[in-house]
């Protein structure tokens, strides 16, 4: 006999449909999310990256200050033994970190990233992210004149990277999953999540790829929230009132943007024709490399301390106009020196902290020399050291956009836009006119490796499709024509295709074979319509590019290309052979 | 040993376990993996959270720690006079708190302090932006545009700091910014600007608060304000009748008056050392004086109105006199030549010359304003051709015209 159970030893009714909804809406949540589609998954990963950037890049700038306060000190100016030996002897640690621990940590850590969305599909070693992070706290930490946003977008991206290949994700997803991390770690880093948005998509990815924006957006967004959670909401500086420039005054940001290019191409040339000299050293000198050139930073941190480390502090204090401007430029000199110095020696660390502290006492240099000769200038001199920032970011980040977008980000005002549009588009183009290649290019290219350049592909002129087709390259028939009139015009203009406009935006390709045998029949009058077409036709523009037009090119043999305003309009007609001539043409030009 | 050029980046080579599923593998099992790994990831996240969450806390506790330290220096280093060192210090406390208002503030009246004004302002205009109705602020920004000799401004600011916000006494503190705008305004010789902050501060000063009446008196002295001042210092005589520097105050407004009884009692109140000061002495002297010669004076009995208008006439007649010699003229003038002002005066003295003397005045007491009247315009005439007055005398009879201008003019 089998026992009866009990009505306590079944589970209650109501609990047991509870749970078991609980269990199925959770499991059709996770199938609508991972199992379905991976777009939604992607967004989902941007988030989560976000905050794991976030977490990463608080921890690291608690690092680099901790190191900091240990061996520098809490002082803006610490006294001279230590400014001179600390960053020295951290050189040899660092040197050998590199060297036998962390190789792959070398470099700012923007190219790396770049090459490994374009070469490794998108694969960074996560040695790669823990290198970065001890690395760089020491460098930078020690008063080596390198900032952490770099590395902290190579973190980020690394990070990104690992979790993408633990998720098995698709090849195409893991190759765009990097860029989202580094965006994530850049915003974090910079507390500026706009400004890295844009200089992810301007400088890592290289191209407007709207696939991959959105989730950019939100782990940029992210990892932003994330660190001011923990550290703030306050901007890296404290940027002082922005009052609107007059209109002459613009005049002086033009000055401002020539002296920013021409320091930004100094800057740049010197690394190119530096840089592949000392790599070429005996491997031995790489030991010493780092340290020697932190004997370099600490003598001349002796007069100026204020060119080691990141010089956020300094930066606020340009900001506020608190230098007279031969200290400024004379700080701008001797921070160019010392990030140059410091980079060139192999030491990992970034390379965006220097060039805004190198912009802000040249701005606020120049701002203070036209403010001795011209009193009557309202700008103060803060507002010039802020426009510098974005003026130098353009000149030698070669990132037009995200300088701007920088500025008026980190100023909180609009204020700033149109003098730093005005001073960083005449610097970007004194660059551009005489460096040809960009700063993170260059160095790419002296590694071996030619990665795709937004700035490239923004100077490409767009091949379209006016540029190929022959306005007389086919000629229209209407449905209701008589065949009689149609095979003569046929007969006189054989090399050309016949196309039937049978309404508004419909074309088709009318087959000449059947046309003469329907002319021929002589029993009855035949029309147009009544002859065997291909169709309806794909339609294009003259305006659209060659690459949208070769979609269809295989498919048809002819394709019209109509007025945008009326599609019953043929404007031309293209083939593949057009094409195919245009292309030589233009080569040959 | 690593190569260094092995450092060049370089496609890196992906191990096996971490390469992607092929687009079959990974539909459902796949899911299964992902479950798994997200929620790997989560446990991690909360426990990287809460590790963020502590050191964070941890490096926030020392980061104000360093800025308490580096304010407490900077405070030390400024009570102690020692400006560039406090302004270092406040540097530095700002490098850990750099949103800190008060460490801001200190730094720009630091900065301010040691002649860095730009560097001040700078600060405090970013202050003034996220508060723009703080005392303390406005007060630092109109001290410096005075530095700056920007009087606009400066104006402005006091203004401000007057209607401003003030966390501890705001009364006494907007008393003394109005204070310190009127002393700016009259060292500028701003007097017409400074009158309404004038009245006002005078209206302002508290009850029985010897030191602010005293300090109201002598502004409103400095402006001409003399009835308003005499009031000031006679509130201060009310709580302290032998207060020096009250009764010098009163004796110089009512002097100023023209109520030269009044202004000798005061002055003649005052301690033996006070009195000696040669200003007191001459005030006192011209004072005196000019007792004696003011016949215009009502309630006077006519033979005390005859005296004084026959004093006053000798003084005019001394003036004409010296004045001529002077010139090295001679008061009746050459022949043909038409007479200047003071031969005129002459001949009117000659004309009247046994008419204005005491028995005269005495007993043709309406010749009196006439007298007067002459003596006011002789003194008028001698110091347009022969300069301001010198003898203690001839500034009396010169007070008593500027008191009278209806008779100096006749």
């Amino acid at each position: 006999m089998t026992p009866q159970p009990s009505s306590t030893d079944l589970p209650p009714a109501g609990a047991e449909s509870l749970f078991e909804r609980v269990r199925s809406a959770w499991q059709a949540w996770i199938q609508r999310i991972f199992g379905e589609r991976e777009d939604q998954l992607f967004l989902f990963l941007a988030v989560l990256i976000g905050i794991f950037g976030g977490l990463a890049v608080v921890c690291f700038r608690v690092a680099i200050d901790w190191v900091q306060f240990v061996l520098l000190g809490s002082s803006l100016y610490p006294g001279w033994p230590r400014v001179v030996i600390v960053p020295a002897v951290a050189g040899l640690g660092i040197a050998a970190l590199v060297i036998w621990v962390f190789p792959r940590s070398r470099g700012s850590g923007v190219n790396q990233t770049k090459a490994a969305v374009y070469v490794s599909n998108g694969y960074i070693p996560f040695d790669t992210v823990i290198g970065k992070f001890v690395v760089c706290a020491l460098a930078i930490g020690s008063g080596q004149s390198l900032g952490p946003e770099d590395p902290s977008l190579q973190m980020g991206a690394g990070i990104a990277s690992k979790i993408g290949r633990y998720l098995k994700l698709s090849q195409s997803k893991i190759r765009l999953i990097a860029p989202v991390g580094a965006a994530a770690g850049l915003a974090a880093a910079f507390n500026a999540p706009l400004a890295s948005t844009l200089f992810v998509i301007e400088e890592v990815i290289g191209t407007w790829s709207a696939g991959v924006l959105g989730a950019i957006v939100l782990s940029a967004v992210s990892s932003a929230i994330t660190m001011r959670y923990f550290m703030g909401a306050e901007s890296l500086f404290r940027v002082p009132y922005v009052q609107p420039a007059h209109p002459v005054e613009f005049l002086g940001y033009a000055v401002l943007g020539v002296v920013g290019g021409g320091v930004s191409l100094l800057f740049t040339k010197w690394i190119a024709y530096a840089r592949p000299r000392i790599q070429a050293l005996p491997r031995w000198t790489h030991f010493l490399l780092p340290a020697i050139a932190g004997l370099i930073v600490g003598v001349i941190g002796i007069w100026f301390p204020q060119v080691l480390g990141a010089g956020y502090s300094i930066i606020d204090q340009a900001l506020h106009g608190e230098f007279a401007w031969r200290l400024l430029l004379v700080l701008a000199v001797m921070k160019l020196v010392a990030t140059g110095v410091s980079f060139l020696s192999g030491t990992p660390g970034g390379m965006f902290a220097p060039t805004l502290f190198i912009g802000a006492m040249l701005g606020g240099g120049i701002g203070a020399i036209e403010h001795h000769f011209f009193p009557s200038i309202t700008t103060s001199v803060g507002m010039f050291a802020l426009v510098g920032m974005g003026t130098l970011f353009g000149g030698f980040l070669r990132v037009p956009i995200t300088s701007v977008f920088m500025v008026i980000e980190l100023s909180g005002s609009y204020t700033a836009a149109l003098p730093v549009m005005v001073s960083s588009l005449i610097a970007y183009l004194i660059s551009r006119h005489y460096q040809e290649v960009a700063l993170f290019d260059m160095l790419t290219r002296q590694e071996g490796l030619i990665l795709p350049s937004i700035e490239e592909r923004r100077e490409q002129e767009a091949f379209l499709v006016e540029d190929a087709m022959r306005a007389e390259g086919a000629f229209v028939v209407r449905p209701n024509e008589p065949l009689a009139d149609l095979a003569k015009k046929a007969e006189a203009q054989k090399e050309l295709p016949m196309l039937l406009r049978v309404r508004m935006g419909e074309w088709r390709l009318l087959d000449g074979e059947d046309l003469q045998r329907l002319a021929n029949d002589g029993t009855t009058p035949h029309t147009a319509s009544e002859v065997k077409s291909k169709g309806p036709l794909p339609l294009l523009f003259p305006d659209e590019s060659i690459e949208e037009a070769m979609r269809w090119l295989g498919d048809w043999p002819v394709i019209p290309v109509v007025s945008r305003a009326d599609l019953g309009q043929l404007e031309g007609a293209l083939t593949f052979p057009d094409v195919l001539k245009a292309v030589r043409k233009a080569k040959a030009e | 040993m690593v190569d260094f050029d092995q450092d060049k980046v370089a496609p890196e080579k992906q191990p096996a376990s971490e390469r992607p599923l092929p687009e079959k593998a990974k539909r459902m099992p796949g899911m299964y993996i992902r479950e798994r790994v997200l929620i790997a990831c989560a446990v991690l996240l909360i426990a990287l959270f809460g590790f963020t969450a502590f050191i964070a806390r941890q490096y926030h506790h020392r980061i104000h720690q360093y800025a308490d330290q580096w304010f407490a220096r900077g405070e030390a280093a400024m009570n102690e006079g020692q400006t560039s060192a406090a302004i270092n210090d406040y540097r530095n406390a700002l490098v850990y708190k750099p949103e800190d208002p008060t460490f801001q503030f200190h730094l720009a009246q630091a900065l301010a302090r040691a002649g860095q004004e730009v560097q001040a302002r700078t600060y405090l205009t970013n202050l003034l932006s996220e508060d723009p109705s703080s005392g303390p602020i406005n007060l630092t920004l109109a001290r410096i545009a005075v530095s700056e000799k920007n009087n606009l401004d400066a104006v402005r600011y006091y203004h401000s700091a007057i209607y401003g916000v003030w966390e501890t006494d705001p009364l006494q503190q907007r008393w003394e910014v109005r204070s310190e705008l009127c002393e700016y305004l009259l060292n500028h010789g701003n007097v017409q600007e400074a009158e309404p902050d004038l009245i006002a501060l005078a209206q302002e000063v508290p009850m029985r608060d010897v030191g602010r009446e005293k300090t109201a008196g002598n502004l409103l002295l400095r402006a001409g304000l003399w009835s308003r001042a005499l009031s000031e210092f006679r509130a201060v005589l009310d709580t302290d009748r032998r207060d020096p520097d009250a009764l010098a105050g009163a004796g110089r407004a009512s002097f100023q008056l023209g109520d030269y009884v009044e202004a000798v009692n005061y002055l003649n109140r005052l301690p033996r050392d006070k009195r000696d000061n040669p200003d007191q002495a001459q005030m006192l002297q011209i004072a005196q004086q000019a007792q004696t010669m003011n016949a215009l004076r009502p309630g006077l009995r006519i033979s005390e109105q005859a005296r004084r208008a026959e004093n006053a006439l000798s003084v005019a007649k001394m003036r004409i006199a010296a004045c001529d010699k002077q010139r090295r003229e001679t008061l009746t003038g050459a022949a043909g030549a038409a007479p200047d002002e003071l031969q005129k005066l002459y001949a009117v003295m000659q004309q009247n010359n046994k008419a204005w003397t005491f028995p005269g005045l005495s007993t043709h007491p309406d010749q009196i304003p006439s007298a007067m009247s002459f003596a006011f315009q002789a003194e008028s005439a001698a110091t347009k051709l022969c300069g301001p007055p010198r003898s203690e005398a001839d500034k009396a009879l010169s007070l008593i015209a500027s008191k009278h201008p209806g008779q100096a003019g006749e």
